[in-house]
């Protein structure tokens, strides 16, 4: 209390200085001439009685020092001369301030830009109630059967079983991805969407702003007809009335009631926050009851995912318990699926993050490493001014300036230098998040949630505060910890800077260098890594191919035979257009995801387990569809309009699956069988290139393809139609959909894109990274050279009275101009052979997302030593001519 | 030099408020006087030390000043106890007492043993 009186006293003493000074001077005044009263009334003489008063006060000046530093707060007083002082000082030198300041703020807009992508996509916590509770039990693979991906779908039989049996979920749910052709409400559209089960929205926690969720009933076969809509779709395709609730739509054909529509933003679950396995939509329109059948027929692949939210107070470590408890179960009425049936219970958080944690934490890393060369520059050019400065701090000193109040105001400086970097890299980095939000959109996951908060103002002025201290504390420590005498003794045209100076300044140019050299390597493996995939070969031409989706209405389609049939009719349609060279369609396209893959059986071979079975992905495809995608067919033929269900049965295989399953023998002509016995064997009669899905540094997978017109397993409602046009593809658009309305008017031409447009999405990623840290290597080689021209300048201008006397004495300009040279040279070699030997360590982290390239990739090494050492030379080249022209006469004259 | 140099307010202090509570309302170079005479050498060596005193008690709520005119018509600022400050003066010297007989004793027994 009393404490905190006196503070709120000290605080207002802060103000009103002049009025209180007045105050403390009349009352000294006082003083005195009570004193000096009484000592003249002991017989002093006027004079005399003054001065033993002044002697006894023990001065006024020094009592009024003393008294103010009791009145306000020391502190603030000192800080608050200390910065106008560097304000004063930072403004009269306007062109170092400025090169300081926006070294800064470069470091310190793209450290903060980039911690604004990481804050909002790994430290937010996700939009949902309690999302930590939120866990995904994935289905794995057995250990050894390596599949290409870690989350698997569960199947019917399992997931009914665990939504039944597990305890330790207090909601858990299953769920399907679902396309739906809606008709009867203007155009008729294609609506991305998922079937899910009674408890999802319950376990995601958002319930629908209008109407209601699911209930157990409608989660029943045959009870399925409810349908829930989201914001954005309820508002552009539905008007926004209130009156949709209760109304009905038309779906694949048959009628929905519309039961609930849920808040704005939510479209769970997007395709980019989930295995790329489950080819989940990018966002979710509708949900639709799942209703799992009782009794599934047993070949009905696995295609669902399940989601729960734990009970308050459960771990997921009990989660996983249970689920592989109840695994063990199942597994039991599954003899053949032995080791298929464990989970891997993964929380919402980590799934979300998944593979975008480590390439964020490493752009953070790097760009701290921009933000060290940053300050080190600042340093430097901090350092050299504060040598040039020296005689002003040693007069200081000699005034009476203490250590502790020289180094302050030197840091405060600094940090004044950081403040405006720090401000103006603010302004950048919301400026390059704005930007990157625009073009990288898909780039990362929840970019929507990223933006400027607390958080993101919190680090940058922790990373502010840190480089103003960091840049300014080796300059505030030499300036305060000169000696006096030599100093003031030293005549002024040698006090340039003292001999630790300069090899403070040397020191920082060698890191420098030595990090320039380590961003600049992985910006050239990057680099390297983009160029190898734009050379690499994706099995098919992506020029010219349009793509659309083909979804056919379950309750119009309802037989193999009429889907074959509209297929063959399409497709003839489509092949005889005038600007069409040949039309297709497949499960996925190519760079469309991964479809389905199912175990395969050679048949001329002993039956092995399950296990050990050989796989493949499976794709139902037409006979012009490796035509119409430009792959190669290697051996044998393609399929023909003549293989229908009545001849035998065929396959195509890709070139990875012949070198795979029959490395030293010839697989044309061989038998394959699936999984299950009901399936006929087929024929091998042809190989075609191995052609990309996800992405084109995938390790192609075994694929084998199948003709529609045998009407194979299992469903074909939906297939991806590839068009290979003469022309122009886009050209093609209008007569491909008057095409298809002619053959069916009520279904949708849905998701139109180019096999290019699709190819350059996947490069998305690539390229964003090869920029990123490309623009960090051009900038951190820009400072790097900064540094370089600062100190060899320096040294050419602290040297000059040594090279007039070289000169004088017959050296010729060359070998003054190679001097100087050879000096920078030999700093800009020590900092490469550093850089070199830990770039080395520090590329290893880089592998899985290079291509094609080694991390210790020699050219790349190479290349850029070479790239640094001529960077160096050309910074050393300016002031090294400039000493060649060192006139000796005016530099001797120069003392 | 910290260290002593708060013990050296604190016992000024006490002795600022001692003064005003035996003498009244007082202005500085009366206070300064009457320690001197009463402490001998504490403020001998500069009554400037007071004035920072002062100005603490004054923040910390226990003295408050204003200006007047002494006995020999000299303006001069006057200060008095507060009630506060009387409050922390009993209590100031009934620490100090106890300090005092403790340290008394402590001392007392380490003569006795060596």
């Amino acid at each position: 209390m009393k404490g905190l009186r006196a503070w709120f006293a000290r605080v207002a003493g802060l103000f009103g200085r002049e009025r209180r000074d007045r105050e403390l001077a009349q009352e000294l005044a006082s003083h005195l001439d009570l004193h000096a009263e009484e000592n003249a009334r002991a017989g002093m003489s006027r004079q005399e009685a003054r001065r033993q008063a002044l002697i006894k006060l023990g001065g006024v000046e020094a009592t009024k020092e003393l008294y103010r530093e009791r009145r306000g707060l020391p502190f603030v007083e000192t800080l608050w001369q200390d910065l106008r002082f560097a304000a004063r000082t930072l403004g009269k030198d306007i062109s170092f301030t400025m090169a300081a300041s926006l070294t800064l703020a470069l470091g310190i807009g793209a450290s903060t830009a980039v911690f604004t992508l990481v804050n909002g996509v790994l430290l937010k916590p996700l939009p949902y109630p309690h999302a930590e509770r939120i866990v995904y039990p994935w289905r794995q693979s057995p250990p050894g059967v390596e599949l290409g991906f870690n989350e698997l779908p569960w199947g019917i039989i399992d997931t009914n079983f665990f939504l039944r049996e597990a305890h330790t979920f207090e909601s858990l749910a299953a769920f399907k991805n679902g396309s739906f052709n809606l008709t009867g409400w203007g155009e008729p559209a294609l609506l991305e969407g998922h079937r899910v089960s009674a408890a999802f929205f319950s376990a995601l926690g958002i319930h629908p702003e209008r109407g209601r969720a699911f209930t157990k009933e409608e989660d029943q076969a045959g009870h399925e007809f409810e349908v829930i809509l989201s914001y954005a779709l309820w508002r552009d395709k539905f008007g926004g009335k209130p009156d949709i609730l209760g109304a009905s739509i038309e779906l694949n054909g048959q009628l929905y009631s519309v039961v609930g529509v849920m808040p704005a933003g939510f479209d769970f679950p997007q395709s980019e926050q989930m295995p790329s396995s489950f080819n989940f939509p990018r966002e979710a329109q509708i949900w639709v009851p799942l209703a799992l059948s009782a009794k599934p027929y047993p070949a009905q692949p696995a295609d669902l995912a399940i989601i729960g939210r734990l009970k308050p107070g459960a771990s997921v470590q009990q989660a996983q318990t249970e689920m592989d408890l109840l695994g063990r179960q199942v597994e039991k009425q599954f003899p053949n699926g032995k080791g298929w049936f464990t989970s891997k219970v993964t929380p919402m958080a980590l799934q979300v993050t998944g593979d975008t944690k480590e390439p964020l934490l490493l752009i953070l890393g790097a760009v701290g490493v921009l933000l060290l060369i940053a300050s080190s520059n600042v340093a430097g050019l901090l350092l050299a001014r504060s040598m040039g400065r020296k005689r002003e701090f040693t007069m200081r000193a000699a005034l009476g300036a203490s250590h502790g109040r020289l180094l302050r105001q030197a840091l405060t400086e600094s940090l004044l230098l950081a403040a405006i970097g720090g401000a103006a890299g603010l302004a950048l980095a919301d400026a390059s998040v704005r930007f990157i939000k625009i073009i990288g959109s898909d780039m990362l996951p929840r970019m929507q949630e990223v933006g400027l908060d607390l958080r993101v103002l919190g680090f940058a002025l922790a990373v502010t505060a840190a480089t103003g201290i960091l840049s300014g504390l080796a300059p505030a420590l030499g300036a305060a910890g000169t000696d006096l005498a030599t100093t003031l003794k030293e005549d002024d045209q040698r006090s340039g800077g003292s001999r630790t100076g300069q090899r403070y300044r040397k020191l920082l140019l060698v890191g420098q260098v030595a990090m320039a050299m380590v961003l600049v390597v992985a910006a050239g493996l990057l680099t390297r890594t983009f160029f190898q995939l734009l050379k690499a070969d994706p099995g098919f031409q992506p020029a010219r191919v349009l793509t659309f989706t083909i979804s056919l209405p379950a309750g119009k389609y309802t037989s193999n035979e009429k889907i074959v049939d509209i297929y063959d009719r399409i497709l003839a349609r489509l092949g005889s257009l005038p600007g069409v060279q040949a039309a297709g369609i497949a499960e996925t396209a190519p760079m469309g995801g991964i479809g389905e893959s199912t175990v395969v059986k050679i048949l001329d071979r002993p039956p092995v387990p399950d296990l050990q079975a050989p796989y493949a992905n499976y794709t139902i495809a037409s006979p012009n569809y490796f035509r119409a995608a430009g792959t190669p067919l290697l051996r044998g033929r393609y399929f023909q309009e003549s293989d229908r269900p009545e001849s035998v049965p065929v396959t195509i295989i890709n070139h990875a699956m012949a070198r795979k399953y029959w490395p030293n023998e010839d697989s044309l002509g061989k038998m394959l069988g699936l999984g299950s016995p009901r399936f006929p064997p087929m024929k091998v009669v042809g190989i075609v290139a191995d052609m990309k899905h996800q992405s084109l540094r995938e390790d192609v997978m075994p694929e084998m393809y199948v003709t529609y017109t045998q009407k194979p397993y299992p469903s074909m409602l939906t297939m991806q139609a590839i068009v290979r046009t003469h022309g122009e593809p886009a050209a093609a658009l209008g007569s491909i959909r008057t095409a298809m309305a002619a053959v069916d008017a009520d279904l949708p031409v849905a998701k139109v894109s180019t096999l290019q447009t699709i190819v350059d999405q996947s490069m998305t990623r690539p390229r964003f990274a090869m920029l990123l840290l490309g623009g960090f290597g051009v900038v951190a080689l820009a400072l790097a050279s900064i540094g370089m021209y600062g100190v060899i300048a320096h040294s050419v201008n602290q040297r000059t009275r040594e090279i007039g006397v070289r000169m004088a004495l017959g050296a010729d300009p060359g070998q003054v101009f190679g001097m100087m040279l050879k000096q920078g040279a030999r700093l800009a070699g020590l900092g490469i052979a550093i850089g070199v030997g830990t770039a080395l360590g520090v590329t290893q982290l880089l592998k899985t997302y290079l291509y094609q390239v080694k991390s210790t990739d020699p050219a790349t090494f190479v290349g850029v030593a070479a790239l640094l050492v001529s960077v160096a030379l050309l910074a050393c080249w300016i002031p090294a001519r400039r000493a060649m022209r060192v006139d000796p006469m005016v530099a001797l004259r120069h003392e | 030099m910290g260290e002593k140099a708060d013990v050296w307010q604190g016992t000024l202090a006490l002795m600022v408020l001692k003064t005003l509570d035996t003498m009244g309302a007082q202005h500085g170079y009366g206070i300064a006087r009457r320690i001197e005479q009463t402490s001998g050498d504490l403020l001998a060596v500069n009554y400037g030390t007071l004035y920072p005193a002062l100005l603490k008690l004054e923040q910390e709520g226990y003295i408050k000043s204003e200006w007047g005119v002494s006995d020999n018509n000299r303006k001069a600022k006057f200060y008095a106890l507060t009630r506060a400050g009387r409050k922390q003066l009993a209590r100031e010297a009934q620490n100090f007492e106890q300090m005092t007989a403790i340290l008394a004793r402590f001392l007392a027994a380490g003569e006795s043993q060596s």
